[in-house]
């Protein structure tokens, strides 16, 4: 009995087609080597240290040049100057992250294709699944290895003060996330599209549009939708008209809880320049200029019982990126599983089971002619 | 080791198998010819499980190729005819990194590491760039690289295109060394003068089905036609008198007091042309039949298959 239970989980799999230890064995026999081999190939060569030095001066270079902007309107040191350090900074690395996380895995599965490597990776014991994760987390480490080499750079935030360390936090789970889907994103066009030019045009084109177009989108929408009339807000009006879901697939959204000013209102991205100011803009017409937060933060009627919002609408803008980042991520990384498997099982399963009748029918026919 | 049956592969409306049957015997080394084209790596992608037939059935080791697939891994190495190397690894990493996809780490993906370099003969150039060794290096780290889980079957698709004909040679000799290791090989060419000396067994493709499959000697033996040489001490147009009135017998060439013809029939019927020649005026001193070659057989049942 004891035994039947404990292979109850195994058996009930392999009865469903499913072999868990091979399952297991080919993911580790996909993914240990393959991530060896990545990293090691992303560290050799003249291209690593070219794009790490170049990631490296643009940053120091916006930094500083945002710092010295500052310093010359002001003429005295500001005490917000430390926050405005810290949005541009947190913007920066995250659109950064944004468009360097799929040019790095565009090229991973294409590559095999072009150098005619993909075959003899497929003929080993290393399952499908093994390899497109193993190449993912590659570039994943690679990402957030250039996250924290960009980490000296936010010191200087800290020489100023004003950020506390779980916004901090908060912005690098939002860049990790960021990098990490746009990372499966541009995996997912490296193993639909063969050759890595094209798979690496396609993500940045989708990747801009899940930034900006999502935003852009969003705008119109509520514009079309047109604001509620002057002093309708209230309990019993219901509570104010939300921001559209697709809204929070773009990272800027979830930078909306992260950036100066704690949650999303008029302080938003307050010191980026030009990009903080447009931002600041869109996040207030799709937000209704900070009632929908004030509402959800109980404030907005004082006194009254309003019910509060439940389920997705609760969460936070960085939150619900997330969420949606990972939800992105399974996708994109089922899909490009699917599409490098060599025999799809599903054609491998009409295949057997039409020999199958048609043995069954030469049997029958056997039988009737016998 | 290996038997196919019926196996067929579309491409649209495109039929690249027609039904290839064969039958590889165990420690067999096959050599499966067939020109451009005609089916021969379609047939050694499915047998590698890298394409799913559109009908027919195939067993290797036993193995089913739709329903045990892992299994098939396990008992396979493929070296295909164009591959591509990992350009940023040494040659020593390579070889590691495809023993770990098999499973294979640590000290003993090490050891094998070793001994494989040494069995391709690339010891000293373990800790070079792969892309730095030569198109025969190349080669020969990719068949180390097939041998990496000691597999009991080589699939290998035209192992020697591309070489010069030094690394033709080496890779010829190393090939033999892998014959007595007990390995069952199957090797692609269209070059076949390439596998005559290494085959025991051969399996003819033309036009996605195999049209003559079995021992070497026997397949070549089964070709009824035979090519005789003569050769007369004086002038030889008595004996080409009665070759040009011999039904089944068509002259190739004649040079000087020798002539090269084709016989269609067995050697009864060769006999009683000897006996011929001997009754008529012309002086035979030479008349013997010459080695067929693996070429003439194959372009002999090409043919016969593109007229069926």
């Amino acid at each position: 009995m004891s035994s039947r239970k404990r292979s109850w989980p195994a058996g009930a799999f392999r009865r469903m087609g499913l072999n868990l230890r091979a399952l297991g064995q080919g993911i580790r026999e996909g993914l240990t080597p393959m991530l060896g081999k990545e990293m090691r190939s992303r560290t050799r060569g003249w291209r690593s240290p070219v794009l790490l030095s170049a990631y490296l001066l643009i940053l120091s270079a916006g930094v500083s040049l945002s710092l010295w902007l500052m310093l010359e309107q002001a003429n005295i040191i500001n005490p917000q100057i430390g926050l405005s350090l810290y949005g541009f900074f947190v913007l920066t690395l995250v659109m950064l992250v944004a468009f360097i996380a799929p040019a790095i895995a565009a090229g991973s599965i294409s590559g095999e294709r072009e150098r005619r490597t993909y075959d003899l990776l497929m003929v080993t014991k290393a399952s499908p699944l093994g390899i497109v994760l193993g190449k993912w987390l590659a570039s994943v480490a690679y990402l957030i290895f250039l996250m924290m080499a960009a980490l000296p750079v936010f010191a200087i935030v800290f020489l100023f003060g004003g950020v506390p360390p779980a916004t901090l936090g908060m912005a690098l789970l939002v860049a990790t996330a960021t990098g990490m889907g746009y990372g499966a994103l541009g995996l997912l066009f490296s193993a639909l599209l063969r050759r890595t030019q094209l798979a690496t045009i396609t993500s940045l084109i989708l990747i801009f549009i899940f930034i900006f177009g999502t935003l852009a989108a969003g705008v119109v929408a509520s514009s079309v939708a047109g604001p509620p009339p002057y002093g309708r807000y209230g309990p019993e009006f219901g509570p104010p008209p939300a921001a559209p879901w697709y809204v929070y697939l773009s990272p800027l959204t979830a930078l909306g809880s992260v950036l100066p000013g704690g949650n999303i209102n008029y302080m938003m991205g307050q010191g980026v320049p030009l990009l903080g100011s447009i931002l600041r803009e869109l996040l207030q017409h799709l937000f209704q200029g900070g009632i929908e937060y004030a509402y959800k933060m109980g404030y907005a009627y004082p006194g009254i019982n309003v019910p509060q919002p439940t389920g997705l609408a609760a969460w936070e803008p960085w939150a619900r990126f997330t969420l949606y980042q990972g939800i992105l991520i399974i996708a994109c990384l089922l899909l490009a599983v699917l599409s490098i498997t060599p025999v799809k099982p599903w054609t491998a399963y009409l295949l057997r089971r039409r020999l199958r009748r048609q043995a069954v029918r030469e049997a029958s026919n056997f039988e009737a002619g016998g | 080791m290996i038997t196919v049956c019926g196996l067929e592969k579309n491409y649209g409306r495109v039929k690249a198998l027609r039904g290839i049957n064969m039958h590889v015997p165990e420690k067999a080394v096959y050599g499966f010819i067939g020109q451009n084209g005609a089916g021969k790596t379609t047939t050694l992608r499915i047998l590698a499980g890298l394409l799913l037939p559109s009908a027919g059935e195939a067993r290797i080791a036993g193995y089913d190729i739709l329903r045990q697939p892992r299994e098939i891994r396990d008992v396979i190495g493929y070296m295909p005819d164009f591959f591509g190397v990992y350009d940023d690894l040494r040659a020593g990493e390579y070889l590691e990194f495809y023993a770990a996809a098999y499973g294979i780490r640590g000290k003993a993906a090490r050891e094998l590491r070793d001994y494989l370099l040494e069995l391709v003969d690339l010891s000293d150039k373990r800790d070079a760039f792969v892309d730095t060794l030569s198109r025969g290096m190349q080669q020969r780290l990719c068949l180390a690289r097939a041998l990496i889980h000691d597999p009991q079957v080589l699939l290998l698709d035209e192992p020697a295109s591309g070489l010069d004909p030094l690394a033709r040679v080496e890779m010829r000799e190393l090939l033999k060394e892998l014959c007595h290791l007990g390995k069952t090989i199957v090797i692609s060419s269209h070059i076949l003068s390439e596998l005559a000396d290494l085959c025991t067994h051969i399996g003819m493709v033309a036009e996605g089905r195999v049209i003559r499959e079995g021992p070497l000697n026997e397949v070549l033996a089964s070709s009824q036609e035979r090519k005789i040489s003569l050769r007369c001490l004086g002038p030889v147009e008595a004996a080409v008198e009665i070759l040009e009135s011999w039904p089944g017998a068509k002259i190739l060439n004649r040079a000087g007091q020798q002539v090269e013809f084709s016989l269609s029939d067995g050697p009864e019927e060769a006999a009683a042309l000897l006996r011929a020649l001997a009754a008529s005026e012309a002086e035979v001193v030479h008349f013997a039949e010459t080695e067929r070659s693996l070429e003439d057989t194959f372009l002999k049942l090409a043919r016969e298959a593109q007229v069926s």
